[in-house]
């Protein structure tokens, strides 16, 4: 454990370490172009440079391993004159185009500048040209003239796809970026490239000139396109509908969690989030025109009060869905299975989806395993095809179906005959869908980023979901129904919200002992572990 | 040749080499002299043998300049326009050439029968203004060898050619490396043997430990004669004692402009080459010896691998090396047109298959080098020092320099002098001998200022040339001994044309890794430019001198403080000369009087 001082202050790291990540670990931020602790050190841009006593030169701090009694100065006169200098050779040949960019605003050759720049500058000459808006694939546009070559995106092809799409070509300030002339940037991470770029060299063709990133609000949130559970930040603007053709998500950015996705997200689960704010369920809909939330729950929770008063209730079929959070299964647990002894199940039959080694996964509902936990899903709970069987047999009087589309998974002529059959046939969703006209009632809910929650992952980290803004239009969060018909099904449920409803589920369920969501916080924790401390702070 | 005819020669390359990628640079040569050029299928199907992207095999293709990506003419006639052949009138050759082939560089002419390239320093300063036919090294090209040398680019390759064999003054009066220089030839190996080759191997590999070979190198004080100085002996203790596989790489990348010292060593003596390679090898422990041979020395990798092929038929390489046990292997590996592969770690990374980036520190070479194991490179020059030093002895070689350094070098001598070519002599020899000895400034012109160690060095006035040549001294005289290339420049000379032709090598060099060398050569590059075309301002001069400051010291590797030290030296020796030629435009008269300085007879 060498010890060494930076700026004045000391601090013992681990063998190893380097300057850089030594600073870090004191809160002293170096900067860095090419230097990203996801990726091998290039050492090439040389921003980084700091000031060691005892050595002539300059070092750079990503690549200089900490030795003891090590002094190292980020601040003094001649490392930011250093840094000052490599500002200027940067900008040399990049456009400035700053104000047309879409990147300004969260770019670190920017923000360095206005911290180390020169201010007057000195380069007179022209600039070299080279080529602006090449679309190297779906998702991803290069500008080489923004470019300073620091080959993040290079390694990031190299080392983490392993697709090797990027390449520096040429030499000397003639060198440029580029993928092979004929070829795409198409590999299923491509995106990951615009969030590394440090300038605006490479920025995402869906997000082109879309809107300013200050106009953008921020929320922490997790993928639910597949059960990886990647952590997002969900970039949305609710006050300028002009930006967004009036839809709230702008887009969407990996939120790093070295136990789950580290830096990076799928351009799969990246670009698939148009349906929080397209073809939504807005409004109630039910027997009659105008449809109340009220009218809704009293007719439903009145059949099933009906049943219950019956001992009926096995005649209550409920395909839930893993796409809903713990703490609304559990609410669906406790309501459905344990008061009125119906049955339930959120192992629905699946197409298996595109998956690799990586993030990737065949299961694209978010927290199967969650569902797994609570007893809804997996090989000793119901299968719906059973619950459809029965009601297609005329054992079920009511069947509630949260979210799936019937039609799809199981034909168009058995969901009609079901909706005849059943005397109650409840569709609770985000949006529509072929099996929507086919229900009795259709109740909208929120989607999930407009809720909060838990999902479990496939590798059994409960992850919370938060909320990045309320549920559109008459749409609510499908806990809220939930407890509300709870209240008039006259059960003792007298949870306010997820947050206490997550408190009486880890009462309940032993692989939930003792969390809350403080103790999930930002970055999940492992159910499947013993040691359940929070996830490790992102550096 | 189609590709898949290839495939054979192709794998039997691969079998050299440890890694598929180190196979990247063979195979782009041999599909560019097979089918002229390297086509995109040829780029995806050595990505293919090699195990990379297509975008890793362009990224290669398009760093070195000697590969094509598309088709040339039947011959190419490179010209060099580096510092040393403008100091003897490359500018107006090249002219000249160009208004008779009707083609621009980069051109190739409308029957498709030359590919005009303009380049940088090709290490032939000795016979400057030269050029490059196809393989062959031409010059001096004045009067009518420039007409004979158009001749032959337009006759095709393989019929007589008109133009003479290069004849410049090459010592071989030793005592140390030069000996076996008499013959253009070359000497063999029953000449070597004769003259007392492979005794000093012999008397390593049966009498002494390999600790003991580098305590008599290190006795010698032998210093690194690529241009760093550093001591050998040391330099070999830095391996450490691993089972890891040791590796001994030579640098014969010579690239500084001014030098051309270790193809002569290659292509006249090059077994006292492979016996320093041995006896290197085996005090480091090693048992593969790659030379990286600069892409452009056909005939030295040609006549080093005729040398090698007889060393192995004499058991002096390969296995078992004249019953000692001892083991050697040794591949000669072509670069492809890039200087920057001369500075160690970029070698290795070019040697690897990749673009001649320089590598970041720690760690270094001797414990992670090539393919990631300890690996000692050393210079052609060096390694040819080393069969002496074991044969007659540590002191006998230490006491032909002065107390710091060991030995002789083989010096450089081109530029305005009367006998370009080289020169051994003593490290401790004055540079006013050296000229003195090269016949001294032609003409009978007055000197007005040399370059010691290759055109990074920083220039010296008329006045400072009392300096011993060797390490310490010339650093001490704020300069440095380097590659050992002198450039002597006379009253002729305009110093701004020739710091604009030191920097527009820097640009075309630079690899482009670290922002502050990619973009500061470009930028002073231009402002030189802009100076040239009489365009300058008096605040130029601050900022160069503001911009060469910046990219001193910041970078990976020393070229960026290289590209640095002439704008330095030459505005701080010559500012006069540089204020008058801005305010005035005296461009046009210096030139009027270079011309005729160089039509005089020398």
């Amino acid at each position: 454990m060498p010890k060494l001082s930076i700026d004045g202050r000391e601090v013992s790291v681990a063998d190893g370490t380097t300057v850089i990540q030594a600073a870090e670990k004191l809160g002293i931020y170096v900067p860095r172009y090419c230097y990203h602790p996801g990726l091998s050190i290039a050492g090439n841009c040389r921003i980084c440079l700091v000031e060691l006593e005892k050595i002539p030169k300059l070092q750079i701090a990503c690549n200089t391993p900490v030795t003891e009694g090590m002094v190292v100065h980020t601040k003094s006169d001649k490392a930011e004159d250093g840094r000052r200098a490599v500002l200027e050779f940067l900008l040399a040949n990049h456009p400035l185009d700053c104000p047309v960019c879409d990147q300004s605003g969260e770019r670190d050759l920017q923000n360095f500048y206005l911290n180390f720049g020169l201010y007057n500058p000195r380069f007179k000459e022209q600039k070299v040209k080279k080529h602006k808006a090449v679309a190297l694939g779906p998702h991803v546009m290069l500008d080489q003239e923004r470019c300073i070559l620091c080959s993040r995106c290079v390694r990031f092809t190299d080392e983490i796809t392993r697709t090797g799409e990027f390449g520096i070509f040429n030499r000397g300030d003639h060198a440029e970026l580029g993928i092979y002339p004929g070829n795409e940037l198409d590999n299923a991470y491509s995106a990951n490239v615009v969030d590394i770029c440090p300038v605006g060299a490479l920025t995402e063709r869906d997000f082109r000139f879309k809107a300013r990133v200050w106009y953008l609000s921020s929320a922490p949130t997790v993928c639910n396109g597949c059960s990886q559970g990647c952590n997002i930040d969900m970039h949305y603007v609710l006050d300028r509908p002009h930006l967004n053709d009036g839809a709230r998500v702008v887009r969407v950015k990996p939120r790093y969690n070295p136990d789950v996705n580290q830096w990076w997200l799928c351009d799969e689960g990246r670009y698939s989030f148009g349906w929080i704010d397209r073809a939504r369920l807005s409004n109630v809909r039910g027997p009659s025109a105008n449809a109340t939330w009220e009218q809704a729950l009293t007719a439903i929770s009145t059949a099933l009060a009906g049943l219950r008063k019956e001992r009926k209730g096995a005649r209550i079929g409920v395909i839930a869905s893993a796409q809903l959070t713990n703490e609304e299964l559990f609410l669906i647990r406790e309501i459905f299975q344990s008061a009125l002894g119906a049955q339930v199940s959120a192992s629905v039959p699946q197409k298996p989806g595109s998956c690799d080694d990586f993030l990737i996964k065949a299961d694209k509902n978010p927290n199967t395993l969650g569902a797994t936990l609570l007893g809804l899903s997996g090989p000793d709970a119901r299968d719906a095809a059973q619950i459809v069987d029965e009601g297609l047999a005329g054992n079920l009087a009511a069947l509630w179906v949260m979210g799936h589309d019937m039609v799809e998974l199981f034909a168009e002529e058995k969901v009609r005959e079901l909706s005849k059959k059943v005397s109650l046939f409840v569709f609770s969703g985000t949006n529509e869908n072929p099996t929507v006209p086919l229900a009795h009632w259709v109740l909208p809910s929120a989607a999930y980023v407009e809720k909060d929650g838990t999902f479990v992952n496939c590798h059994g980290r409960v992850q919370r979901i938060g909320r990045a803004f309320p549920p559109l239009k008459d749409s609510r969060e499908d806990w809220r129904i939930l407890l509300e018909l709870a209240g008039k099904l006259d059960l003792p449920l007298d949870w306010r919200g997820p947050e206490q409803i997550f408190r009486a589920l880890a009462k309940a369920l032993a692989p939930f002992e003792g969390l809350s969501y403080e103790t999930i916080g930002a970055q999940g924790v492992d159910v499947s572990t013993a040691e359940r401390v929070p996830g490790a702070v992102a550096p | 040749m189609k590709l898949s005819d290839l495939e054979g020669k192709a794998a039997e390359i691969l079998q050299r080499y440890e890694y598929p990628k180190a196979a990247m640079l063979p195979l782009l040569w041999l599909v560019q002299q097979n089918q002229g050029y390297i086509s995109p299928e040829a780029e995806a199907w050595v990505g293919r043998f090699v195990g990379v992207s297509i975008s890793h095999v362009r990224e290669v293709v398009s760093f070195y300049n000697m590969f094509h990506t598309e088709p040339v003419g039947r011959r190419e006639l490179r010209v060099c326009t580096s510092l040393p052949c403008v100091l003897r009138g490359a500018e107006d050759l090249l002219e000249r050439i160009k208004e008779t082939l009707k083609v621009s560089p980069g051109e190739t002419t409308s029957g498709r029968e030359v590919t005009l390239t303009e380049v940088e320093c090709l290490c032939a300063c000795e016979m400057a203004p030269m050029a490059q036919l196809d393989e062959r090294f031409v010059g001096p090209l004045e009067g009518e060898t420039v007409d004979r040398i158009i001749k032959d680019a337009l006759t095709e390759a393989g019929k007589p050619q008109s133009t003479p064999e290069p004849e410049p003054f090459i010592c071989s009066d030793g005592p140390v490396l030069s000996t076996r220089f008499k013959d253009p030839d070359g000497t063999w190996f029953e000449g070597y043997v004769a003259d007392g080759g492979y005794l000093a191997a012999r008397k390593a590999l049966t009498t002494m430990t390999p600790q003991q070979a580098i305590d008599e190198v290190s006795k010698a004080k032998l210093r690194g004669l690529g241009g760093a100085g550093f001591p050998t002996g040391r330099k070999w203790s830095f391996i450490p004692k691993t089972t890891k596989p040791k590796y001994l790489v030579v640098n014969a990348d010579e690239g500084e402009p001014g030098t051309f010292k270790d193809r002569y060593i290659m292509e006249r003596d090059p077994h006292a080459l492979i016996e320093g390679i041995l006896i290197a090898a085996y005090a480091i422990g090693s048992h593969k010896a790659y030379v990286y041979i600069r892409g452009e020395y056909f005939r030295s990798a040609k006549r080093l691998q005729r040398a090698i092929d007889e060393a192995y038929s004499r058991s002096w390489l390969g296995k078992n090396i004249q019953g000692t046990g001892f083991d050697l292997d040794v591949v000669i590996h072509r670069g492809a047109g890039a200087y920057i592969c001369g500075e160690e770690t970029a070698l290795l990374t070019s040697l690897e298959g990749g673009k001649g980036f320089p590598r970041i520190k720690p760690p270094f070479p001797a414990i992670s080098g090539l393919f990631s194991c300890p690996t000692i490179v050393n210079n052609v020059e060096t390694l040819a020092c080393v069969p002496f030093i074991l044969r007659n002895g540590a002191e006998r070689f230490a006491g032909i320099g002065p107390d710091s350094q060991g030995g002789t070098r083989l010096f450089c001598v081109s530029g305005h002098v009367v006998r370009p070519g080289i020169y051994e002599e003593s490290v401790g020899v004055t540079l006013r001998h050296l000229i003195e000895r090269a016949g001294g400034v032609r003409n009978g012109n007055k000197l007005k200022a040399v370059i010691p160690g290759g055109i990074s060095a920083k220039i010296l006035r008329a006045d400072e040339i009392d300096v011993a040549m060797d390490f310490n001294s010339l650093m001490a005289a704020g300069s440095m001994a380097g590659s050992g290339g002198v450039i002597v420049m006379d009253e002729t000379t305009c110093m701004i044309d020739a710091l604009a032709s030191a920097v527009k090598f820097f640009a075309d060099e630079s690899c482009g890794q670290c922002s502050p060398c990619r973009e500061g050569t470009g930028w002073v590059h231009r402002i030189m430019r802009r100076i040239t075309e009489g365009q300058g301002t008096l605040q130029d001069l601050d900022d160069l001198l503001a911009i060469a400051g910046d990219m001193e010291g910041k970078t990976i590797c020393v070229f960026a403080d290289a590209a640095a030290w002439p704008i330095q030296s030459y505005i701080a020796k010559f500012r006069d000369e540089f204020e008058t030629y801005i305010r005035t435009g005296r461009k046009a008269l210096i030139r009027e009087k270079n011309r005729e300085a160089a039509v005089c007879p020398s």
